[in-house]
């Protein structure tokens, strides 16, 4: 069965490519041996684990490793001081599931046909567990950047693909070399219930027949390879079988699965796999576990829920109301509000239900916590930028700071068994952390520095003026526009036109065949934010652009469809 | 064979998840009890404790604290089976391989459809959430019931119901294969090659097993075991009559040939599913013990299906078939008494033998007629309680209970019975055509067989 979601990779994957006119070459630049590794991080709040704070320490970092946190330690002469005066401290934040720092596949899955469907080979099918995440990482993919800038420092990584694309690695987010960032290999067995396209198998029910196929194959393989080790005279040779072979050490408990489990049935689907076959299993991604949280529990099944939460549903309806009272009250006229229909009725009680299930999912974390279920984060579809207010959503839906701190630091060291490296702000640990200006989950708190392996990265504070609601700019005019996607630089052209008090525009360039209209264009002081569909197939795919406008140039991101966002910049063309 | 399978693996099952079915407590006053099998009792009581029937008889003292259910100028009958569906399921057809019995609705339960509700609407209690058929061995499928509320697919299942398959003979598995892919079958004789060569293979699976399993015991045995196949077990098993063939079929030529096919691997227990035809073959299908569920006026939707008859249910039963009338739609599904009822018009069947189609017929097919299809101590409660005759043109579903709990009720009816909602999705005005609900599933899946040059050209 194809369905929309199925298509939507394709068809984004050829956005991408119609983006991408030229590559660009990167200028070599010649790396410097870092001076010193060592830090002193002075006069800092330290929230050293969830519930147990020290304020106004100092702590030292020197060749990766915090060294020691206290008071009244002495510093170093080699140490690079960081003043961080009233700033807040906590361990690196770990995601216990994503893509981060994984190269997305050239090519598209095929959906070519084959000669006889029923019988694909075990590639075309998405069945190579025995692959090995390690060789599709990339060190400089943006990705990377945009996750650490929020406070991660770790994360376990999977492959593109469908049905067991291959074998995960708990990845640093640093390093300039693939070995560099690899903190665990062969960390998991990555798993997704998504059949194969056009091809066997292709519905959920055959996906789990052929995972359980493979479970029992590979462990009838396997007692036959030990059989043939202790004694070979006389016995045929086992054939090797590098996918049955990828399954020995899941077998043997000493690598977990770890699903994407996004759904509330997948989860169900998933936990009868488990009991059926009895691996270690990770759920990752989960977003509607709320109502299994019991049985989820009884399977001893480790739990990443997903940082991705469903818009809020903004509340417009209200203005409008207000405008309509306002123009009824100065026309005086008796019909204060027009009696509602009963289909107005109907579309409220569905908001209503509407609001009620997003609440479900904001609170499945608090649910999880008062369960007494142990939980991490994972970041497999959420977008870095929209990580922060989540949490906050979170907390304010019933979870805790302490709680959200937890499933941040400690909780997920515990479950991909790190704690003796990671997860608090103690001596003898790895040196991850992140350095706020204010308490991470306050809303005005900004990210100043992060700490990867002992690694600086300071953040660039914004500059105030540069979000300003007051500022007074021109937009209207042809623009130039460059996006950096990961294949290279797109040029571009954006025409923007006013229209009484609002703009239209157009969008040319990259490979689109013939301009397209945007479908809204805002500016607010010299927040200009424009959006725009591109269809391919019948699948219209959204591009959604944000971007702060000083005087001639303007500087922001464009979020296309799923595949993330890109920073785009803009030179206003003048006028002919 | 399946046994050392079984044991092989067993070590690995830690624990089983035992699904929690809310059961009830309830007494139905004073209707018309339709029992199917003992006639109607007038102004009569039914009982139900745990979710089965207790007690049926007049003036039954309702027991403290027992809901009470006043079904005075009611008939009150019991829960309608549907032996051909496919709601409740996410996937219907693995259209891929011509023989996928490997797979199994059992898997893909969806709990959630709203389709669900509205054929507890309609009376129905116990549904047969079946694979398509665009293979001519598809995949296993669930007895479920209608247990809607429950957010875990496992207490749709009904627990202990024997294990069915779908297989499928005609247009669908030679278009589907022959057609699409250009492989076998492309043909009818085709359809029945591959699944003679399925059952052939089996054996030879199981008997290579029973020679391996033998020689492991002979001391000093040293050797290889044959490579496990899940299909292969599967296999095996209808072979060893662990599970109910339900084949899709239309022609009488055949259906007749399923039943040759059937008589040379000792397969037992067969139901042809549609067998638009079966009135041809009514004779032979009763000699062998096959049963039959059919549409009652249903046909001309495709070529095969032309030679039909609304009489076909009638004369089936006439001569001694066990016969059920089937939806194999969500929409039909709320009306299936109106369907029995049209075999009074079209072969003057009985009251009794018209309500039988629906309920213990189809149970039979199902293997679940000691539990469920009549009202009578000791069955499951699943009870439905007409306004009207449920064969009048007037007959409305009032209460449908399902194991004593009562899981529609036309007076409290609300509009939005939706368990999940979905935070994404925009809420726009109506439209009238639910388009998921009120189609025909027996090929949902397998489209894309059909559908993927077409996709490639738009492509390019």
């Amino acid at each position: 069965m194809i369905t929309k979601n199925r298509m939507l990779p394709g068809v984004s994957g050829l956005i991408i490519l119609m983006l991408v006119s030229c590559s660009l070459l990167a200028q070599e630049e010649k790396e410097l041996k870092p001076v010193t590794r060592t830090y002193a991080i002075t006069n800092v709040n330290v929230v050293q684990a969830p519930g147990r704070k020290m304020d106004m320490a100092t702590v030292l970092i020197k060749d990766g490793l915090i060294v020691s946190v206290g008071k009244g330690i002495s510093i170093p002469g080699d140490a690079i001081v960081i003043k961080a005066d009233s700033m807040f401290m906590y361990a690196g934040f770990i995601d216990g599931l994503s893509r981060v720092g994984v190269a997305r596949p050239k090519e598209e899955p095929s959906r070519d046909r084959v000669k006889d469907p029923g019988n694909p080979t075990p590639e075309r099918a998405g069945i190579t567990p025995q692959n090995d995440v390690r060789y599709s990482l990339n060190p400089s993919d943006k990705s990377v950047e945009d996750l650490r800038n929020i406070g991660f420092t770790v994360a376990q990584v999977a492959p593109y693909g469908n049905l067991l694309p291959g074998q995960s690695s708990i990845i640093l987010l640093s390093g300039k070399s693939i070995d560099q960032m690899v903190l665990v290999s062969n960390a998991s067995l990555y798993s997704e219930l998504s059949g194969a396209n056009n091809v066997y198998p292709n519905t959920t029910m055959a996906v789990m027949a052929k995972w359980r196929e493979l479970y029992r194959q590979a462990s009838q393989a396997k007692s036959y390879q030990s059989l043939y080790a202790s004694n070979r005279n006389g016995l045929e040779r086992p054939a090797s079988d590098r996918v049955l072979e990828a399954f020995y050490p899941v077998i043997d408990q000493k690598m977990p699965v770890v699903f994407k489990s996004e759904k509330m049935l997948e989860s169900h689907r998933i936990l009868s796999l488990k009991n059926d076959l009895g691996f270690n299993l990770t759920l990752g991604e989960v977003k509607e576990g709320w109502p299994l949280i019991s049985k989820i529990k009884a399977s001893g099944a480790k739990v990443f829920l997903a940082l991705d939460l469903p818009e809020e549903v903004k509340k417009e309806e209200k203005k409008d109301d207000k405008k309509t009272d306002k123009k009824a009250d100065s026309t005086k006229t008796k019909e204060v509000a027009k009696p509602k229909t009963a289909a107005d009725l109907e579309k409220e009680a569905l908001e209503k239900r509407k609001a009620e299930a997003i609440a479900n999912y904001t609170s499945q974390a608090s649910a999880f916590a008062k369960a007494g279920v142990p939980f991490g984060f994972s970041t497999l579809t959420a977008k870095p930028k929209d990580i922060p207010a989540n949490l906050r959503r979170m907390i304010s839906a019933g979870l805790s700071e302490d709680a959200a701190l937890a499933a941040l630091t400690t909780t997920p060291a515990q479950l991909l068994g790190l704690s003796d490296r990671l997860g608090t702000v103690d001596a003898g640990k790895m040196a991850n952390l992140v350095i706020s200006d204010k308490s991470y989950f306050n809303e005005k708190s900004k990210v100043r520095y992060v700490f990867v392996d002992g690694t600086m990265y300071k953040m660039e504070v914004k500059e105030e003026k540069k979000s300003d609601p007051n500022a007074k700019v021109e937009i209207e005019g042809s623009w130039s526009t460059v996006t950096q996607t990961p294949q290279g630089s797109n040029d571009g052209k954006a025409t923007f036109k006013k229209e009484g008090s609002s703009y239209k525009g157009t969008v040319s360039g990259g490979r689109l065949p013939s301009p397209v209209d945007m479908t809204s264009v805002t500016l607010e002081g010299n927040k200009l934010s424009y959006s725009y569909s591109l269809s391919f197939g019948g699948n219209s795919i959204k591009v959604d652009v944000e971007v702060t406008v000083e005087g001639d140039t303007f500087k922001g991101s464009a979020s296309i469809g799923a595949r993330g966002s890109f920073s785009i910049e803009g030179t206003k063309n003048p006028k002919n | 064979m399946k046994k050392i399978i079984t044991l092989l693996f067993s070590s690995l099952a830690l624990f089983s998840a035992k699904a929690q079915v809310d059961k009830g407590n309830m007494l139905i006053k004073n209707g018309t009890v339709i029992t199917i099998t003992k006639g109607n009792l007038e102004q009569t009581d039914v009982l139900i404790k745990d979710g089965k029937i207790a007690q049926i008889a007049k003036n039954i003292q309702a027991p403290a604290g027992v809901r009470v259910i006043d079904a005075t100028g009611h008939y009150v009958m019991p829960g309608i089976i549907d032996a051909h569906s496919h709601i409740a399921l996410d996937g219907i057809n693995e259209g891929t391989n011509p023989i996928t019995p490997e797979v199994n609705e059992s898997d893909v339960i969806n709990p959630f459809q709203i389709g669900i509700y509205r054929a507890l609407g309609g009376g129905i209690t116990t549904v047969h959430a079946m694979h398509g058929s665009a293979n001519a061995i598809g995949g296993q499928c669930e007895t479920i019931k209608l247990r809607y509320g429950t957010f875990d697919p496992e207490v749709l299942k009904m627990e202990g119901a024997p294990r069915t398959i779908k297989f499928a003979l005609g247009e669908n598995p030679t278009r589907s294969h022959g057609e699409a892919s250009g492989i076998v079958p492309r043909t009818r004789m085709g359809v029945e090659f591959v699944i003679r060569q399925a059952f052939s293979e089996a054996k030879e699976y199981a008997e290579a097993w029973n020679k391996y399993n033998k020689n492991k015991l002979v001391k000093g045995f040293r050797g290889a075991p044959p490579a496990y196949s899940y299909r292969h077990e599967v296999l095996s098993d209808i072979l060893n009559d662990k599970i109910i063939v339900h084949c899709h079929s239309y022609r009488a030529d055949e259906i007749y040939m399923m039943l040759k096919v059937c008589k040379d691997f000792g397969i037992k227990r067969i139901v042809f599913q549609h067998v638009n035809e079966g009135f041809k073959v009514a004779p032979e299908l009763a000699a062998q013990g096959a049963m039959a569920s059919v549409f009652s006026d249903w046909w001309a939707y495709k070529f095969e299906v032309y030679y039909s008859t609304a009489y076909n249910a009638a004369i089936l039963t006439r001569n001694g078939v066990v016969t059920s009338i089937n939806s194999d739609d969500a929409e039909m599904m709320r009306h299936l008494y109106h369907e029995a009822g049209k075999t009074q018009k079209y072969g003057a069947l009985t009251d009794d033998e018209a309500l039988a189609l629906i309920t213990i017929n189809p149970a039979k097919q199902l293997g679940i007629d000691s539990r469920v299809g009549s009202l009578e101590v000791g069955k499951e409660g699943d009870v439905v309680i007409f306004k009207n005759h449920p064969l009048s043109i007037y007959g409305v579903p009032m209460y449908t209970i399902v194991d004593g709990i009562v899981r529609f009720d036309r007076e409290k009816d609300p509009d939005d019975m939706r368990l999940m909602v979905d935070p994404k999705q925009t809420i726009e005005s109506a439209t009238l055509r639910d388009k998921h609900n009120d189609q025909d599933h027996c090929m949902e899946g397998a489209e894309f067989i059909l559908d993927s040059e077409l996709f490639n050209a738009n492509k390019k």
